[in-house]
């Protein structure tokens, strides 16, 4: 059993983490740049370390003061949540060598799974299903490539064998493009990378991202989870994600448990993690890549299989072994998520920043709310933009969907602007709604509705304003609050804060940011 | 008594009229009828709960400049004062009117007159209050200085909105 555990993250998987380990009696320690002082996830935490300005690369992706962090405060473990140096093997490396429990998978693992060409290669052995392709091509050889080429068939992609994030990635569809896009790609992959090896892969399309959640334990057992559907993207980014997939029959998902399993098994691979693949409409299925860590959607999975995840990688990291039992469980009625971000679907999903004046979180059965928002707090320009994740639970697919519509309808975020009017359109969409959707489906079929010309919400809105207007005639000042002025486009938001608090005392603090 | 307020709302003026009398408020939109507001607000400022008419809604309002952000079930809107895009005019009354003129915002019984000829005017300054459909509208001073004539006395009719009610000499520093 761990004793201490060091959150190497911030936001809502920060205090998701922290959630668990205090139900479980294990002690927390947050750490924060300067720009999350006032975060949740500080306040929550057992203890709390410093570790630097806002830009995540002076804070939270510096390894030595994350490692530093975990030895000043006696932490056992670093739970690394995702995003930042979760998937980062010199980060595992270092937790090692300090003695401390690194909650993920050991560094090989993660090597093993990192590079795309001797990942693939890895699973060809493991009889893992691949994308149809060609390894390991040198940019210049066009040669090689025509004849793969040939025998993959088009259209295919061209990808860089050590690229990442959509880099070096090139489509051709006429064999007469293939040279063009291997220079193309070997040529960014050379310079962000340092190498220009690229390969092929056929391109399938129209096709779905189903990812298989599973966890193994430090004795060779490996558990998996059912699929998550995770088509519903724009520029690569998920934006709702359901559990089970209207895709995938049982037969199915006994074949991509096993496959997924096989993926855990041939790495080395320990705790929690997910195996992505691609499949097309005859649920014929490739693997994609592995994520080496727990992802943002993993709610989804928890709520149909009635299971806590992390609560699981800390068993595992603590060295327990699964107990004898179903390895390979059904899931148990329908899960969405939809990730709330601050930013305007009216306009184009520009960035909406700013102080998050007052929040309302959805209650009720089956919602489920993981969010880093309270009143006031003033949301950091260095990090992305996710608030949240709202997630329902219900007994079918269509009560899920009526379920979050309610839920989404119940959430108020004042302050900033946020996308639930997006997935209020979403849900609503047809093909949504008979889940005839793939990876390219919400950048080519879904256009956001204008914002409603005649809306009755108009008029509660004018007669607020003119009641506002009056009472603050009637009482010589405002009896709303001013808009806050968000303190980082002034300088720098932490020093804002700080100040705002120690001018404001234990009044400014009650009053939040919105009282200056 | 009642005061009026244009707002600019989604890129469209809209004339709000407050009126309360024994406790009880009415809002009026444009030409629509009255709506019987029952309104509270909590400790936390700016948090609304409204009964419009039996209905009820909750509205998060703060103020942006001259307006509001007003965020209620699911959407956010702005609503802006309508005098401050348009620029020059003064933040109520008659404010579509011909300087040196004030006319009837709505057709009514005069039941106040607070100025006679002579009278130095500033803006917002109440100058008559018409009644209407038991609705007391104050009408204020759009610009600054000096009556000329008043058309109406305590207990007249007023026929109809646009009736000439008041004429000043506008001040010269008032653009």
């Amino acid at each position: 059993m761990l004793k201490r555990v060091l959150l190497a993250n911030r936001g809502e998987i920060a205090l998701r983490v922290q959630r668990t380990c205090r139900e479980l009696g294990i002690e927390t320690v947050a750490v924060y740049s300067d720009a999350d002082r006032n975060a949740l996830h500080v306040r929550n935490a057992d203890a709390a370390v410093h570790i630097g300005p806002g830009p995540a690369t002076e804070s939270y992706l510096v390894i030595e003061k994350i490692i530093d962090a975990a030895k000043q405060t006696g932490a056992d473990a670093i739970h690394p949540g995702y995003g930042f140096l979760s998937e980062n093997a010199a980060f595992a490396d270092a937790c090692e060598e300090a003695g401390i429990i690194f909650i993920g998978p050991p560094a090989s693992a993660m090597q093993a799974l990192g590079d795309k060409i001797s990942a693939r290669k890895l699973m060809e052995e493991a009889g893992v299903p691949v994308v149809p392709g060609a390894n390991d091509i040198d940019a210049d050889d066009v040669a090689t490539a025509t004849k793969e080429a040939e025998r993959i068939g088009l259209p295919l992609l061209v990808k860089a064998a050590a690229g990442g994030g959509g880099r070096g990635i090139r489509l051709v569809e006429s064999m007469d493009e293939l040279e063009t896009a291997m220079r193309a790609s070997g040529r960014e992959a050379e310079t962000s990378f340092g190498n220009a090896t690229i390969f092929l892969e056929k391109y399938v399309e129209p096709a779905r991202h189903i990812e298989v959640q599973l966890i193994a334990d430090n004795h060779g057992n490996v558990r998996t989870y059912g699929e998550r559907e995770c088509s519903v993207q724009r520029r690569h980014q998920k934006l709702l994600e359901e559990a089970p997939s209207v895709a995938v029959t049982p037969e199915i998902r006994a074949q991509l448990c096993e496959a997924a399993a096989n993926v855990a098994k041939s790495a080395g691979y320990r705790n929690a993690g997910t195996v992505e693949f691609l499949m097309d409409a005859s649920g014929t299925f490739y693997f994609l890549e592995m994520n080496a860590r727990l992802q943002v959607e993993h709610p989804v999975t928890e709520l149909v299989y009635g299971v806590d995840l992390v609560a699981q990688q800390l068993a595992v990291a603590a060295g327990e072994a699964f107990e004898d039992g179903d390895e390979s469980p059904q899931p148990v009625g329908w899960s969405i998520e939809c990730r709330i971000n601050g930013e305007n679907p009216f306009h184009n999903f520009a960035p909406s920043l700013g102080v998050v004046e007052h929040v309302e979180a959805p209650l009720g059965p089956g919602t489920r709310f993981d969010s880093m928002l309270f009143d006031g707090l003033d949301v950091p320009i260095f990090y992305d933009s996710m608030l949240g994740k709202l997630i329902v639970w219900a007994e079918t697919r269509d009560d899920a969907v009526k379920r979050m519509r309610r839920a989404l309808n119940d959430l108020v975020i004042a302050g900033i602007q946020t996308n639930i009017p997006f997935h209020l359109a979403l849900l609503d969409h047809p093909d949504f709604i008979s889940g005839e959707i793939s990876t390219s489906w919400l950048e080519s079929h879904f256009k956001m509705p204008e914002m409603p010309a005649d809306d009755p919400r108009q008029r509660d809105a004018l007669v607020v304003a003119a009641l506002a207007a009056e009472m603050a005639r009637a009482n010589g000042h405002d009896a709303v609050a001013s808009a806050p002025i968000s303190g980082w486009q002034r300088s720098s938001r932490a020093t804002a804060v700080h100040l705002r608090t120690r001018d404001g005392g234990l009044r400014g603090w009650h009053r939040g940011i919105a009282s200056s | 008594m009642a005061s009026r307020h244009r707002f600019l709302l989604d890129g469209e003026e809209h004339n709000v009229v407050v009126a309360e009398s024994d406790g009880r408020i009415t809002v009026a939109i444009d030409d629509d009828d009255p709506l019987e507001v029952d309104a509270t607000t909590s400790g936390l400022p700016g948090l609304f709960s409204l009964l419009i008419d039996g209905q009820p809604s909750t509205s998060y309002v703060s103020r942006r400049g001259a307006g509001f952000e007003v965020t209620t079930a699911g959407r956010r809107f702005e609503v802006e004062a309508a005098s401050s895009s348009k620029g020059s005019r003064g933040p109520v009354g008659g404010l579509e009117d011909p300087l040196g003129k004030i006319t009837a915002p709505l057709g009514g019984t005069v039941i106040e007159v607070h100025v006679a000829v002579g009278d130095t005017i500033e803006v917002g300054q109440a100058l008559l209050v018409i009644e209407a459909m038991k609705m007391q509208n104050e009408v204020q001073a759009p610009h600054a200085g000096t009556i000329t004539s008043v058309l109406f006395n305590q207990g007249e009719r007023v026929d109809q909105k646009g009736d000439l009610m008041i004429e000043y000499d506008p001040a010269e520093d008032e653009s």
